[in-house]
């Protein structure tokens, strides 16, 4: 259990990392951002206790605000998104499935793109809706949000599978 | 105690997100220029609003003295326009200054007898004396006719026994305005003879050939005539401008120098 957890303190240390030092940098057709870090909390362990992790997201999110000057914007998005992960969990799995682990093996994949669409979804709603802060770019924020959310997610999944099938 | 902790435990996660939303959307507000301004049109968004249910529901508390308020403006209002009546410069006694005026509140009214009467909130004790003219903000209503201390009754303009000094406005034709008791709308302007010529729509106003109004206050307007009398006279209907079933604020007029002038017929 404790190489466990020592395994995945590692493994966020690195995710961070690559988000401050590569992610960070890249902007995907000028404008797009990449948020790997959202995979963190997609990938926490069900074990893992569910309040320890709002205040993971606190953390994790002010590092990347504190890094790309965005004032909270990040650790906003993020906290909401841990905060609601228990509930997206029962809605994409179902109330009485037994998760595993780390919910990427042994998961059907239809649940499984749920529950990281939903996820990645949240977080750029927040995100954006938070960076315009105005009701005049309403379209603009959904826009981006569903453009960013597909790129976010079609690299958070290769990210997972790089992971979990070493 | 003990449930009191429980329910905290219970909502822990709530409470630590709640918590750290604060702490990250004061963050947010203290650094972020775009956020502050967002926050701050919210903020006055919301007070705004609110304050404006506010004062819509709390202008209904002072809606009495407010009212009270718009009678005294009324009443300047008042003095400052009995200066400006009978410029016009007949020499009659109806140019004789209104020094004061007394608001008061109607407490007693009728309209369905022959002789109606009207009784005021003011007496004696606030200057009120007998034969005063009592008017309203839309016209001529009466005469005083009895005072004790605290109150005092009108004989009113819906009253047989009420003849009131009227003119035409247009042509100064003086006439004599009396009610028949019929309809509480409607008033007869009697004396106008039948040389001078008048039309439906010709404002009456008060003729100041008496002790009780200046000249100028308005009455009616002529509502039908009848030319076929062979007094030489017409028969003229005027419907008055104010409603006398709905009288509330009225403004008794004083003026000083009717003593002198009743000292000089009694010489």
């Amino acid at each position: 259990m404790n190489r466990e957890v020592v395994k995945d303190i590692i493994l966020s240390f690195i995710i961070v990392l690559s988000q401050l030092l590569i992610f960070n940098h890249m902007n995907l057709f000028g404008t797009l951002n990449t948020f790997i870090y959202v995979s963190l909390f997609i990938l926490y362990k069900t074990s893992y206790d569910k309040t320890f992790l709002i205040v993971y997201g606190f953390i994790v999110g002010l590092i990347i605000d504190l890094s790309l000057q965005t004032y909270g914007v990040h650790t906003l998005a993020s906290i909401t998104v841990c905060y609601f992960r228990e509930r997206i969990e029962k809605y994409s799995f179902g109330v009485n499935s037994i998760l595993p682990l780390a919910m990427i093996r042994g998961t059907q994949i239809t649940n499984r793109i749920t529950f990281f669409l939903i996820i990645i979804l949240l977080h750029s709603l927040i995100y954006f809706s938070l960076i315009f802060f105005n009701l005049e770019f309403t379209l603009t924020i959904f826009l981006y949000t569903l453009i960013n959310a597909i790129v976010n997610f079609i690299i958070i999944w290769i990210i997972s599978k790089l992971i979990f099938n070493k | 105690m003990q449930s009191i902790i429980n329910s905290i435990f219970k909502n822990r996660k709530l409470i630590i997100y709640l918590f750290l939303s604060f702490i990250t959307f004061n963050y947010l507000y203290n650094n972020s220029s775009v956020h502050y301004s967002g926050f701050g049109k919210t903020g006055t968004f919301i007070s705004g609003s609110t304050s404006t249910i506010f004062s819509y529901i709390n202008s209904y508390f002072n809606l009495r003295q407010e009212n009270n308020r718009l009678i005294e403006e009324n009443l300047e209002l008042k003095k400052i326009e009995s200066k400006f009546i009978d410029i016009s410069g007949t020499k009659d006694i109806a140019e004789g200054k209104i020094d004061k005026t007394i608001s008061a509140k109607v407490i007693l009214n009728s309209i369905n007898k022959s002789k109606n009467i009207i009784v005021i909130n003011k007496g004696k004790l606030s200057g009120i004396q007998k034969e005063m003219g009592v008017i309203s903000s839309k016209g001529v209503v009466g005469i005083i006719k009895n005072i004790t201390s605290n109150y005092s009754s009108i004989i009113s303009l819906l009253n047989t026994d009420l003849k009131i000094n009227a003119i035409l406005k247009e042509s100064s034709t003086i006439g004599s305005l009396s009610w028949n008791g019929l309809d509480p709308r409607i008033v007869q302007l009697n004396d106008i003879p039948l040389s001078s010529s008048i039309k439906v729509g010709d404002t009456i106003v008060t003729g100041g050939m008496s002790f009780y109004f200046p000249k100028g206050i308005p009455i009616g307007k002529i509502e039908d005539y009848d030319n076929s009398s062979l007094e030489g006279y017409y028969s003229i209907n005027v419907s008055i401008f104010n409603d006398f079933s709905s009288l509330s604020n009225l403004y008794v007029l004083e003026r000083t120098d009717n003593d002198e002038i009743k000292s000089l017929l009694n010489e």
